[in-house]
């Protein structure tokens, strides 16, 4: 108990630290640096590879959609119901606040008015 | 002086006919026709064989002069196009959709018979006389696991009943957690054992099952659409799709700029038991060395002795999606022995341009030997000069086939799907 909550100190420590000299980058910096190689910049996907995000029922949705995605990549989409070739990786190791600045990103980008989410949205999808 | 000018003239024929001019390729000044939407070198002439054919991916002509297309996404309910054109004018005129309720993507003819490469199976149907198969397709190899990335079953045939199927690994470089940053290479790499290969099956052989009657022919190799038989060296021969995000997945190894570059795609000759170094190496083009993977504890910079070299290697993701060597000789002699590689173009190259979407020609001799540096055979498929997101592309060469006629087919499944054909004019 006392070892988990010293090691969920240190990660916010070195969590905030590593941006210590450096500006806090940005939804646009964090989707350049893990999701545009395979969404592209402008968000348009590659055909029958990787999905375009642009005007996307998932981006103007629910709030959890975008998170789950991002949580839990699309292993839960069957591959006979994907029209994609790629699967989606998990990118849970990225902190709450980087995934709700990412989706933040994806919700108000690319044509679509999702809105944004928060770091207390994403920890709530976080499997307990 | 006339019997001086008869010896140089005998000796320049002589030299032409042992030193066979390389290709010169497209002419990268001349304009694209924007309407055939391709650029062709001298000599060949092209004709939209058919449009709005669907997702259409590798394609095969019949001696009869049917052209049969593998659809990755069934058109009507179908999974393959058959295709022909009556009157001779470069156009299909008929066009016969089949395959009900399958997907796939390899196709091709072997004694007397139509084999279909759905994601999980090799099919075949007996061949028609015309139109599409009358009969129930066959089961030929089967046991492929169910994956979503690199699924598709690209195939060929030794001649001799052999038939050589790409079993691509689903995975990009046998990371631990897939594509996750920090996320180390297993050792030994278990997908090896069942993908990431070329099994070898008994063409005729019915109800073949990959682990028990399959053959590893060849591993180390992450996804092989684009296989062909060199009939002239009697030899199997790939160019796999090298591996994606090296910078994404490694920032502090690669630049944006190396990663668009690195790995080279890479084109080889493959004996029984060969090993083309996948996860464990690739192949930088410009160091000419075969590097350790960065999931394995490369650096960029450690050369690496797994895997063997290619031929000749283009630059990294520009996606070689198939292969193809001449079965007869209309073509001039300078490409009679070469290959063509179809590349569907590049995702992987951003925040640079992306780049590939062409024909490429790579000159080889008799024995398989490469002689010179590839040309582009054609290009112009993309509609534009600067391609940033691979979407914008008009068209990416998918498959290549010949007929009896020596007529060339390049396919394309944007924009709702073509084929063109190409034929030699020259002289």
């Amino acid at each position: 108990m006392k070892v988990s909550k010293a090691l969920a100190a240190l990660t916010v420590f070195v969590g905030t630290s590593a941006y210590a000299n450096e500006p806090a980058p940005t939804g646009e910096a964090l989707y350049g640096a893990n999701c545009s190689s395979c969404h592209q910049a402008d968000g348009g996907g590659v055909p029958m590879l990787q999905p375009e995000l642009i005007e996307k029922p998932r981006a103007n949705g629910p709030k959890g959609g975008v998170i789950d995605m991002i949580l839990f990549g699309s292993a839960s989409i069957a591959v006979s119901e994907s029209d994609y070739g790629n699967e989606m990786p998990s990118f849970a190791q990225l902190t709450d606040l980087e995934i709700a600045m990412i989706a933040t990103y994806v919700r108000t980008h690319f044509e679509n008015n999702g809105g944004p989410v928060t770091s207390d949205d994403v920890k709530s999808r976080r499997p307990k | 002086m006339i019997r001086n000018i008869f010896a140089v003239a005998l000796l320049c024929l002589g030299s032409a006919a042992f030193a066979t001019p390389a290709p010169m390729g497209v002419d990268a000044t001349a304009p694209v026709d924007k309407e055939l939407g391709l650029r062709l070198p001298d000599g060949f002439k092209a004709t939209v064989f058919a449009d709005d054919i669907g997702s259409i991916r590798h394609i095969i002509v019949a001696e009869n002069g049917w052209l049969y297309g593998a659809l990755m996404r069934p058109k009507g309910g179908m999974g393959a196009v058959a295709l022909r054109d009556h009157d001779g004018d470069g156009i299909a005129e008929e066009r016969i959709f089949f395959a009900k309720g399958l997907r796939g993507t390899g196709i091709g003819i072997y004694d007397g018979y139509l084999y279909y490469g759905t994601d999980v199976s090799i099919l075949r149907w007996k061949l028609p006389i015309s139109g599409e198969p009358k009969t129930e397709p066959e089961l030929i190899a089967y046991g492929f696991a169910e994956k979503r990335q690199h699924a598709a079953k690209s195939f060929t045939f030794d001649g001799k009943g052999g038939l050589y199927v790409n079993v691509g690994a689903p995975s990009n470089a046998c990371m631990t957690r897939m594509r996750t940053k920090g996320s180390p290479g297993m050792d030994p790499c278990p997908i090896l054992e069942e993908f990431g290969g070329i099994w070898k099956f008994d063409a005729r052989k019915p109800n073949q099952q990959q682990n028990i009657d399959g053959i590893r022919y060849a591993t180390g190799i992450r996804n092989a659409m684009a296989i062909d038989w060199n009939p002239h060296a009697d030899s199997l021969y790939i160019i796999p799709h090298g591996r994606d995000q090296l910078g994404e997945l490694f920032p502090e190894l690669f630049s944006p700029a190396e990663s668009a570059e690195l790995p080279a795609e890479e084109f080889h000759r493959v004996a029984e038991g060969a090993d083309m170094g996948w996860p464990y190496s690739y192949y930088d083009h410009r160091k000419g060395e075969r590097m350790v993977m960065p999931e394995y504890g490369g650096d960029g910079e450690t050369v690496s002795d797994k895997g063997q070299k290619p031929l000749i290697a283009f630059p990294g993701h520009w996606a070689p999606n198939d292969l193809l060597f001449l079965r007869t000789k209309v073509l001039p002699e300078s490409y009679r022995n070469g290959a063509f590689i179809g590349f569907h173009g590049s995702w992987n190259r951003a925040p640079l341009p992306q780049q590939g979407y062409r024909v490429a020609f790579v000159p080889m001799d008799a024995e398989g030997n490469v002689t010179g540096d590839w040309i582009t055979f054609a290009d112009g498929f993309a509609g534009l000069d600067v391609i940033i997101s691979p979407r914008d592309a008009k068209h990416r060469p998918m498959g290549l086939a010949e007929d009896k006629d020596g007529a060339l087919y390049v396919s394309s499944l944007m924009s709702g799907g073509r084929v063109w054909k190409i034929i030699y004019e020259g002289k």
